[in-house]
């Protein structure tokens, strides 16, 4: 309302150079062209110039002239703008490159090549990596499953490396990125694209016979996480695990660990009931 | 749709009418796309069946038992070839609401910690 008013108060100055000068450079004439004036009679400019809005009449602030007024407004302005918005909306083929690009950019990976007869999936590993794809973050370890945001250049079955890690941590180290670490990568797998379930936006005023129902089914995209790179993993089924006191680790434990284990001392051995 | 590499879509079966004109769209999609819908899902096996005077439909096996059917009256056959990768790329399981985004089985590394910890405390001393 306030860029009508705007243009209004504009028009009324523009208009009053025009009825002086009585023969208005092009300039000012494509820049009032969107908005009739309601001031201006035919007799002051060229006819044909004006021939589309010669049916106009005085115009005041009541809502349904405004309303008018919009719609004379729409039919010239939209037809520009809404083939500049069609392309940018519509579905574009991207170039391979820009593909990349554009992955990397804004979702933060880059698609590898697709499976075939790797040995991906492993047993689980206690390390965690806290990785961010597009906005969101998650805490993940080996052979997670994570449910996204449809990633776009990517199909089922293909292999992911997201490199915007964010934190390493495994039991002997922890690593902290600021606020990425470069060389850290997590590796995944496209699980599935699918959507989800059917959400029911309901909208009602009360007393106002105003109801609306919209169905929505946001497409998501599940990610099987396989791999993190970029931080040493202990070791099992070794004499001793070296305990170093972590950052991340709560300051109890590396206390309970330094003083229940001497350097010598404690093996930890594996009966298999603990990792 | 790929749990741990394995495809999950098993079977798929295009029914369509060969009089009605809501299968107009499938019946052209037949001929268009589905030969290299056929060749890019090697492990899929792609069945059509004549189904007189009824609307042509998809439907989708999966390993898991599970069956989904969707209708594709009166569509383009660019909209066919969409619901059918959508059937391809999706795992066969009900689709509920999400609980958590992150599914894991063991949520906390520090608990691996914790358990070895306690039973060095209990068998330790």
């Amino acid at each position: 309302m306030a860029h009508r008013r705007c243009l209004h108060s504009a028009l009324l100055h523009g208009t009053a150079l025009i009825s002086l000068k009585k023969s208005p450079p092009l300039s000012i004439v494509n820049a009032l062209t969107p908005k009739p004036n309601p001031v201006i009679t035919t007799s002051n400019l060229e006819p044909s110039w004006f021939t589309p809005w010669s049916y106009v009449r005085h115009f005041s602030s009541r809502k349904s002239d405004d309303s008018e007024n919009e719609a004379e407004m729409e039919d010239s302005s939209d037809v520009e703008e809404e083939s500049d918005e069609m392309a940018s909306d519509m579905v574009r083929d991207y170039s391979p490159g820009e593909k990349e690009a554009e992955a990397a950019a804004i979702g933060y990976k880059v698609v590898g090549p697709l499976q075939r007869s790797d040995r991906v999936f492993k047993d689980y590993e206690p390390v965690f990596a806290v990785v961010q794809i597009g906005s969101h973050q998650f805490k993940v370890s080996n052979g997670d499953s994570i449910f996204m945001e449809r990633l776009k250049f990517c199909e089922v079955n293909d292999k992911l490396i997201l490199n915007k890690v964010l934190l390493l941590g495994s039991p002997t180290q922890t690593i902290i990125g600021r606020p990425i670490l470069p060389d850290a990568a997590v590796h995944a797998v496209v699980e599935e694209h699918a959507l989800d379930a059917k959400v029911i936006i309901f909208k009602k005023k009360r007393r106002k016979n105003y109801r609306r129902t919209k169905g929505h089914r946001q497409e998501l995209t599940k990610l099987r996480i396989t791999y993190i790179q970029g931080i040493e993993k202990p070791e099992i089924k070794t004499d001793g695990k070296p305990l170093k006191a972590a950052d991340k680790k709560p300051e109890k434990i590396a206390a309970i660990a330094q003083e229940r284990f001497s350097p010598h001392g404690f093996v930890l051995q594996n009966n298999g009931c603990l990792c | 749709m790929a749990l741990r590499g394995v495809w999950q879509l098993k079977k798929l079966i295009v029914s369509y009418c060969d009089w009605g004109g809501s299968s107009r769209g499938i019946r052209a999609f037949m001929e268009s796309e589905l030969p290299t819908f056929k060749e890019k899902n090697p492990q899929l096996e792609v069945v059509t069946e004549l189904i007189r005077g009824q609307h042509p439909h998809l439907k989708g096996f999966y390993k898991n038992k599970n069956e989904r059917v969707v209708c594709v009256k009166n569509m383009t056959p660019e909209d066919i070839l969409l619901y059918g990768t959508r059937l391809r790329n999706a795992l066969g399981r009900k689709v509920v609401k999400l609980k958590t985004r992150h599914v894991t089985k063991h949520p906390s590394v520090q608990v691996m910690m914790a358990t070895l910890l306690k039973h060095s405390l209990f068998g330790g001393e």
